[in-house]
Order: C-alpha cells, then structure tokens, then sequence
C-alpha cells in the first residue's frame, strides 16, 4: 500500500494543525465533533493559506459520530462555507479513524482522484449521545411513528414492563463481543506479558515529561491553533499535561480494572475532546503551489485480531508488514510513535517487537523486528499526557512525526495505533527534501 | 428418557439435600460442554497443570499446544521441562509459571504428565507424586491426560508403560464422580508433531464423554506440511454421513456442517421428512438410499462424483435385532450383518476412489461390539467386525493421507437407548464412571475430531465413547 502506485503520483504531507486537547466534560463541553473538527480545519485553512474553493475532498475519521449528523467531513465543509463541490466522507476504525482517514486521502491523491485534500479525525466524549435501550425504541415506535392514541400509548407502556432495564446506559468503551471494557484488556495484557506497575507509571512519567518539554520550549506552537471554547474564552494549549509528575506520585493511585491490577488513571489515555487536520497534496501539486511538502507516506497497513484474545496487540502485527512494504528493517528507522492507549499496552507491543520468539511463531520471522531505543521513541510524548480524542490521534501523530521529521533532520517515522476491536494500524513516514 | 439423578444433580439445593441426608445416591456432575464450531483458544484462561517424569521429550509439543490454546500453564516436579515452555510462553502472553503460584483455592482444569521418559519401574513414583496432590483440585469436567509410548525398550520399560494404563483407567473411575475424565496418550516416535490437536481435543469440553482408554498417536499416515487448521477444519469439504436422519447421525452431520463441511445426508426412504429437514437445515445434500439395496453404493458414489470428490464418509447407519442366539431367525441374522458390517464394506469400496487426499473414514463400532452382550450376537459380532476392518484398511489407504477409524459409543441418550427396560438403563447409566448417558453430540464431537486434518496421527484405531463405563473398558 501507498508509494505512487501506476500513477506515479506521490501523496505528500504539506501541514498539519490540531486544537489543543483538552479533558472531556472541561473547557469543550460546549464544543461537538463537528465544532472541533472545524476549528481545526479553519486553522489549517488559515496556517496553509489556502482558499475556501482550494480544497476538493475532506476525509475525516470520528469514533462517537453524531447520529443527526454522521458525516461529520462534510458538515465541517458546510460550516467553514467552503465550496459545495468540496466532497466529503467520513470513516470510523476506532482509535485509528484519524490515520485511515489520512491513508485514505494519500490513497485517492495517489490515484488521481484529487490534488488537494484535508483528512483529519475529531471526537467530543463530552458530547456522546445517552443510548436508549432497543426495548423503549421498539416499544416507542407505533407511538412516535404511528398515530399516538390512547390505546397506542398504554400499548407502549405496556411493552416496557418491567422498568428496570429501559434505564438508558451509560456509554463506555467496552468491546461489543466480549463486553470487555478496554483497561480491562490492558491489565490482562500487562499480567499476561509480566508487564510491572512501576515500567507502566516510569513510561507514564516519561510521556508526561517529554510532552511538557515539547510544550515549554514551543515545539508544539506550530502545530496546535487556539480555539474559542465559549464566549471569549480561548483555549491555547493543551490541558492535560501535567510537567510536575513523577513516578513516586504515579505509583500512589490505585488500579482501576483488578484489585491486584497495575492499570491506572495515571499510566492510561484520559477521555479527551479535540480534533487535529493534515493537509495533503499531490507532490507537484505542492510543489507548483510553491509549498514545501515535508513528508511521503511510504507504506501502510492495518491489521485484525481476536478481540478475545489480546485485544491491543494490533501494532505488533501492522508494524513488521509496514516495514516489510517499505523493505525497511525498524533498526532503519529514526523515529518510532506509537500510540498511547495504556502505558502497559505500548510496553507489550514493545516487548512482543523485541522477542524471537514471538517473531517465529506469529509472524513466521526468522528474528525479532527489533527492539525500539527509547531515545527515538514517543519523543514529544503521547496519548497518556496529551489525551486521546479517539479519532483525532492518527493525525496528531501524522503532524508531529512530519514536523519532526524536518526540525530534527531525519528521514523515517514509524506509526502504531491499536484500536478497539483488536484492530492495528501502522504508517511509516519518509521526508522529502 | 430424562435422568432423573442427573436433573437433581444440576439442583445445588437437591443436591446439598441429598448430601445432607447421608442417601447413598451418587449424583452425577452435569459434563461441561462445548457449544458451536471450534474455537482458536478453546482452553482460554484454563490452568493446566504440566509434569513429567525424568527424560521426557515431549514438552516442546505440550507447551506450544497449550500456549495456543490459550491455557496458563504450571509446571510441577522436574525442571527440565521448564525451558521448552519459555518461547511459546513469549509468543502468546502465557508464560508458564511454577505450581507454587496457583492460588491454593484455584481449581485445575487439566494436568498433563509427560511419561515418555518413563523407563523403569521406580519412575512410577512420578506418578504418585504428582498426581496425589492435584486429584482433589481438579475442576469439574477436567482433564488428566497422561503420555506415553507405545512400546518400552526392554521388559523393565514395557512395564512400567504398560502401567500407565492400569493408572490411568482407574484415575478416570476416582474423578469421573466429578464429571473429569482421564486418558493416556501414547506417542509413537516420530509422531510427537501429530500430538499438538490430539491434545488439543483431549483437553478441551468436547471430549467430554471420552474416558478410561489409550490412544495411539503414530506417523503411518502421509501428511501435507500444512498446520492443521484450529478453527473451520471441514471447510471447502465434502462428507458423506449415513444414517443422518436422528440421533447420532443427525448430530454428526450437524457438527461436520458447522465446522464447514458440505454434508450428504444419508437414511432410508422412509425417512424422507426428517432426512430432508435436516439437509436443508444445513445447507447439505439429502439422499435417501436403503444401503441393503445392490445398487445403493453405485448411487451414492454418482452422488459424491456431482459433488467433486470425497473427503469425509461416516459410516453411522446401523440396526439392532436383539434376539438370543436361540431364537434368533435367519433373516434377522442377515439383515443385522448386512447393514451394519456389509453394507459398510461395500459403500467403502464404491467410494475409496473418490476420496481425495488426506481422507478420513469413520465407522460406527459399539461396546457390544468390544465387550459382548446377551441377546446381541449378530449385532456385536457385525460391530466387532468394524473393529477388524479399520485396522485392516487403515495401512493400506495410509499412503494416500487417509486414515480410518471407529467410534465405539457406550450408553448414550437416543431413542434406541430409551426404549431400553427402566432398570437396564439405569443400570447402563451408573456403570460409566462419570455416571451418566452420554449426548449425541459426544460422539458427534469425537468423530468431528477424527474427520479434521489435525487426526492425522490416528488411525487403525478404535476410540470409545461410553464415559468410562466398566463394560470393555
């Protein structure tokens, strides 16, 4: 996947530009997906400067998409008044929406289908929708639908004896097959691969201390845009971070999925509101529009795993194919970003690259993949400190790798994400000078 | 039909009762059973508890089967086992622990013993001593599989391998009150990778109703270099399964369709409806064919020729005609040889050159047919001939990757069974050492197990379903 394919066209990352992300239910509560993903776009529009009839296509990726309102590409180019000819379509693969929905649009560039696009992902937890049970739907419909007379009405109340189970739920991440909620796997992960307490809160502690570095020594000013969370008040930087953390703070909270358990709000991605666009262009096309393109995608994949089994492995399996694809080997590479779901998580799918054994009997590899020198690894911290708007990652990850990929003078970026469903994704980004 | 004793069983309150009140009743366990296709990690989660007696070689093989399983392994006694565990341990999540670290309340859900290097009679001891301890702790419906080879170097080691047996048969009467069973496992040299799905299903709920006896992995099939696949083994095959139409045949076809098979349907004419229904049900074929008639094998191989090949034939069509030897007519004689042992003979041949590769026979024996039974001569005479034809033919097809085997049900619930003599069957019930009737279903599970690609380390041989009973074991 990727590379120019027939075409001979090369799909290059011209810019990216996220809000800041901020704890759901805090300053974005007022904002839905739609809102953040065109604040995001209008940023990027505006940092770019491009023109409203410039764009021809946004892809965007979303996890919790709003039922009124699924296309959430699309309606993000209705409000910014861009032009209506601008297409638009938008993808779900969980945690992953973000990087499919900028794979996608490398894809399409790739193809000829167009010159310019905005792929990005945003996702509001503040604003999930509250799900009534099926029961009330089915019991409400001849009401709602049909003509409401008494005996429809005492018909529907009779349907929805007994009361206790039309409560509706609360919404939460849990796997639809095994009814597993997510931190539940990763302290199955961390127990199953002795994965221990204290290297999940060091590398917690770590995310926290790079991510606050990136942003003291303005690392991230080029690539987060202020957003106006409510009447005159703006959010400048991200909310999440904490600079003063440390591990013997970490190692005080208690687990939160076992009793014996290792996972905790501290070494775990926090529920998150934001959004985050990458802009892309056929490589002549930005280089006829006088941009400088920073980085190709070289290569892709996605992969699938028994949700049952070890539900965020994914990476473990996208990462060696990605590497395959490009012909790359990950001792090759200069800078490895890997999603943060869990610290335990990250630290599994780590342990599981650097092991032969594994490589033999999963990936019928002769030698492990490698092992990931933590100097080049989430430099600028990940999802644990800077938050997790589901589908809003992929293109963070995208625009900070590209962007350091320039500042530090290197030539390859690798990308890993596990998501829900026992799904992976894995990107590997080459500069282009 | 319905077992009283088994229903009071499932009542936790009957059965504290009946505890309680000192009654001399042995309450048998309700087996755990598997529902639905097969799984890729059919022990998730399982502790299963691995040892092995001094010089034991077939730890690589138990570890990787067991880590793929998804079953948490801890090993007890010798140490030298402990190293072929580690990468399988790496590669899927589960390294194996030591026993010390299993929760003293934890139950097990299976051990293992790896007998193979068992060369004298003082190894024995090994027994003893890992088994003593864990007896008490094991689950319900667990496992006890220990291995062994076929033949020890010298009468010391023959010995002491063929006490295996006697250990295990017995082990398997003390457990099964719990709804656990016990088999020994014996591995041929240069079998030892055949061994992995033979685990697999031995350890797994779907050999629920299999207790009490040795099997025999060997090496005489051909094989494809292929890994036998853990999940949809029957796919893209087509199998032949003859008297579909109930019971026993009607279970197979079922789980043969739902591990991916394309299944014929076989019965007789007069059972149209039911033959019919169930093909339909399954997506297979239905063909009514009475397999005493002269043409009968030439019409199911014309419909197997449609179909493009063989890969599966069960041969499960089979009568009874319970009469003493002394009033016992003629015909009768004829038509219990006929069908259950002739007819057999006969489809065989009409469809061995249909077979493709890798094909897999299975005849439906019984323990009439292993121990004897008054008033069943012809029918014990007619199944115990099955038993010589497998064994006959299995060397003979072994070159084209087919193996053949017989299934040897004991006392399972079907309609035959019901309408045995209340005491009779009462009396079938309690003599298996898990106390109960089996289900269709268990001997459908065993001879989907036999009809995979993962058997291919089984053939020539007979496999009982009878929970252990006392008769034949």
């Amino acid at each position: 996947m990727g590379m120019s394919g027939k075409t001979g066209r090369r799909a290059v990352v011209v810019d990216g530009l996220r809000t800041p992300f901020v704890k759901a239910f805090t300053d974005f509560t007022k904002l839905d997906t739609i809102a953040l993903g065109v604040a995001a776009t209008r940023g990027l529009l505006k940092k770019a400067n491009l023109g409203r009839r410039d764009v021809e296509s946004i892809v965007w990726g979303g996890v919790i998409l709003p039922g009124t309102a699924p296309n959430v590409g699309r309606e993000i180019a209705l409000d910014l008044g861009l032009d209506p000819a601008c297409e638009a379509m938008t993808v779900t693969r969980a945690c992953a929406s973000g990087l499919q929905a900028v794979t996608l649009a490398a894809a399409a560039i790739e193809r000829g289908e167009a010159d310019i696009v905005i792929a990005g992902g945003s996702d509001s937890t503040s604003n999930a929708e509250i799900k009534l049970p099926q029961k009330v739907v089915h019991a409400l419909a001849p009401v709602a639908l049909g003509k409401a007379d008494p005996k429809a009405i005492l018909g529907a109340v009779g349907k929805l004896a007994p009361f206790t189970d039309i409560l509706p739920t609360r919404p939460k991440i849990a796997e639809r097959t095994t009814g597993e909620v997510m931190g539940e796997a990763a302290e199955k992960m961390a127990r199953r691969n002795e994965i221990s307490r204290a290297a999940q809160d060091a590398f917690a502690a770590r995310s926290h201390h790079r991510a606050a570095a990136a942003m003291a020594s303005g690392r991230f000013d080029e690539e987060v845009t202020p957003v106006e969370a409510s009447e005159g008040k703006w959010v400048h930087a991200d909310g999440l971070v904490r600079a003063d953390t440390s591990e013997e703070k970490l190692a005080k909270l208690r687990p939160v999925f076992a009793k014996d358990g290792t996972v905790t709000a501290g070494n775990a991605s926090p529920l998150t509101d934001g959004a985050a666009a990458v802009l892309l262009m056929s490589e002549e096309k930005a280089r006829a529009l006088g941009y400088a393109p920073r980085a190709a995608l070289t290569s892709w994949a996605y992969v699938g795993v028994d949700p049952a089994d070890q539900l965020l492995m994914g990476p473990a399996l996208a990462i060696p194919k990605v590497l395959d694809r490009a012909g790359r080997t990950l001792a090759e590479i200069d800078l490895v970003d890997l999603h943060e779901a869990f610290a335990a998580q990250v630290l599994c799918v780590l342990k599981m690259l650097g092991s032969a054994a594994f490589a033999r009997e999963r990936l019928g590899k002769s030698a492990a993949v490698g092992e990931v020198d933590p100097a080049r690894l989430n430099v600028h911290g990940g999802s644990i400190a800077l938050g997790h708007p589901f589908g809003a990652t992929g293109a963070r990850m995208v625009t900070t790798m590209a962007n350091e990929l320039v500042r530090a003078d290197k030539r390859t970026a690798l990308l890993g994400i596990c998501a829900a469903g026992g799904l992976g994704a894995a990107a590997l980004l080459e500069r282009i000078d | 039909m319905s077992d009283v004793l088994l229903e009071i069983g499932r009542n936790a309150r009957a059965r504290a009762v009946v505890s309680a009140l000192g009654l001399p009743i042995p309450l048998p366990v309700p087996l755990r059973r598997a529902r639905g296709p097969w799984r890729e990690r059919p022990l998730a989660d399982a502790s299963v508890v691995v040892g092995a007696s001094a010089g034991a070689e077939l730890a690589p093989v138990i570890a990787e089967t067991l880590a793929a399983a998804g079953a948490n392994a801890y090993l007890t006694g010798t140490d030298s086992i402990a190293s072929a565990f580690v990468e399988p341990g790496e590669a899927y999540g589960r390294p194996a622990r030591p026993f010390s670290a299993l929760g003293d309340n934890e139950r097990v859900a299976g051990v293992v013993f790896d007998a193979t290097g068992l060369r004298d009679v003082a190894g024995l001891r090994a027994l003893y001593e890992t088994f003593h301890p864990l007896v008490s702790r094991l689950a319900r419906s667990g496992r006890v599989l220990v291995l062994g080879r076929p033949s020890g170097n010298g009468p010391a080691a023959a010995a002491a391998q063929a006490a295996l047996e006697g250990f295990v048969r017995s082990v398997a009467k003390e457990i099964g009150r719990g709804g656990a069973t016990a088999n020994l496992v014996r591995v041929e040299k240069g079998a030892e990778a055949r061994l992995g799905p033979v685990l697999r299903f031995l350890l797994s709920p779907r050999s629920a109703f299999v207790s009490a006896q040795p099997f025999v992995v060997d090496a005489r099939t051909k094989m494809s270099d292929d890994k036998p696949p853990f999940v949809r083994p029957l796919e893209k095959k087509v199998a032949v399964v003859t008297g579909a139409a109930r019971g026993i045949g009607a279970a197979t076809a079922r789980r043969l369709a739902e591990e991916g098979a394309h299944v014929v349907c076989l019965d007789r004419p007069g059972d149209d409806g039911p033959t019919s229904q169930l093909a339909r049900s399954i997506q297979g074929t239905a063909l009514l064919v009475d397999l005493g008639a002269d043409d009968a094998p030439a019409r199911i191989a014309e419909v197997v020729r449609g179909l493009g090949g063989l890969d599966v034939v069960v041969h499960n069509a089979g009568i009874t005609r319970d009469k003493t030897l002394g009033r016992m007519s003629e015909k009768q004689w004829d038509e219990v040889i006929g069908v259950n042992l002739g007819a057999v003979v006969r489809t065989h041949e009409a469809l061995e050159p249909l077979m493709r590769e890798g094909g897999r026979v299975v005849c439906l024996s019984s323990i009439a047919g292993i121990a004897g039974n008054v008033g069943q001569s012809a029918y014990a005479a007619s199944k115990a001939g099955i038993l010589g034809f497998v064994a006959g033919l299995a060397p003979i097809v072994a070159e084209r990757g087919i193996t053949v085997n017989a299934v040897a049900p004991g006392f399972i619930e079907t309609r035959l069974t019901a309408a045995i003599p209340v005491a009779v069957r009462e009396a079938g019930r309690r003599l298996a050492a898990l106390g109960q009737g089996g289900l269709p279903e268990d001997v459908a599970e065993v001879i989907t197990f036999l009809a995979s690609p993962g058997a291919a380390g089984i053939t020539g041989r007979t496999v009982r379903v009878c929970g252990g009973a006392l008769i034949g074991a």
